[in-house]
């Protein structure tokens, strides 16, 4: 999953962002550069979190942007990768909303993306995997994850 | 054998973690379960009674409050991912 990150270029490493609005709508990024997702979706999954509360941080650190699925302006299913430095804020009186990875959603296809969402909860339940993408500052440091604790 | 409800706001995501986490702790609980549904919160809601339990993010518990007066058991996770935190909460609710 990190080495198809890489390679599909869904990735991007920033220091930090202004607000849990700012971060959602940089973790669309590579998924729009690539032409997954449309402008709209940044701004739907942060309308469902307006309305629903900061749900999609599913565990400490650890925030999966999403809105539903087949929703407009979602051309292809995939999942965008994103790492800040600086944890930015979801609910200021919960430490545990705190997020600085970002695993973005975008699915039109349900097989698919059920295929992914298996690698992805099988690579977030292994916390080794995640204490290294905690350490994460490049792709190269993605495909070494990979590599070693995923590859095997 | 029980009949379980996973549900998120939006039924695509966070639901679907919470069905992978269920699956491995019904394996290892050793569990008889009929089937596990994910779903969004709008059709969970209506939906709920009919199911044994019903598991959602901590934050979504009140939803269900109908559904639990009915006898349905309804569980709040913190961590979605957290085969532990489930497995302590179906314990508690006396499932095991």
């Amino acid at each position: 999953m990190l080495r198809e990150f890489v390679e599909s270029k869904h990735y991007k490493f920033a220091r930090e962002a202004s607000s849990w609005q700012e971060a959602i709508r940089m973790s669309c990024e590579s998924l729009e550069e690539d032409g997954v997702i449309d402008k709209n979706y940044a701004q739907d999954i942060i309308d469902c979190v307006t309305k629903y509360g900061p749900y999609i941080v599913i565990m400490p650190e650890v925030a999966m942007p999403h809105s539903q699925e087949g929703a407009a302006g979602v051309h292809k299913t995939a999942i965008g990768f994103m790492k800040l430095e600086k944890p930015v804020s979801f609910d200021p009186d919960d430490p545990e909303k705190d997020a600085r990875l970002f695993f973005t959603l975008a699915s039109c296809n349900p097989e698919q993306h059920l295929n992914n969402m298996m690698k992805l909860s099988e690579m977030l339940m292994d916390e080794k995997v995640v204490e290294a993408l905690l350490e994460a500052k490049s792709p190269e440091d993605l495909l070494e994850i990979q590599e070693k604790l995923l590859d095997k | 054998m029980l009949n379980i409800l996973v549900c998120c706001a939006n039924g695509a995501g966070t639901s679907l973690m919470m069905k992978m986490t269920a699956e491995k702790v019904i394996k290892s609980l050793n569990l008889q379960v009929q089937k596990i549904h994910h779903c969004s919160l709008s059709e969970g809601k209506s939906a709920a009674p009919q199911f044994d339990v019903v598991m959602c993010p901590l934050k979504f518990i009140s939803m269900f409050a109908e559904a639990e007066q009915k006898g349905t058991k309804v569980i709040g996770l913190r961590n979605v991912l957290s085969q532990q935190e489930m497995e302590d909460k179906l314990k508690e609710q006396g499932i095991s």
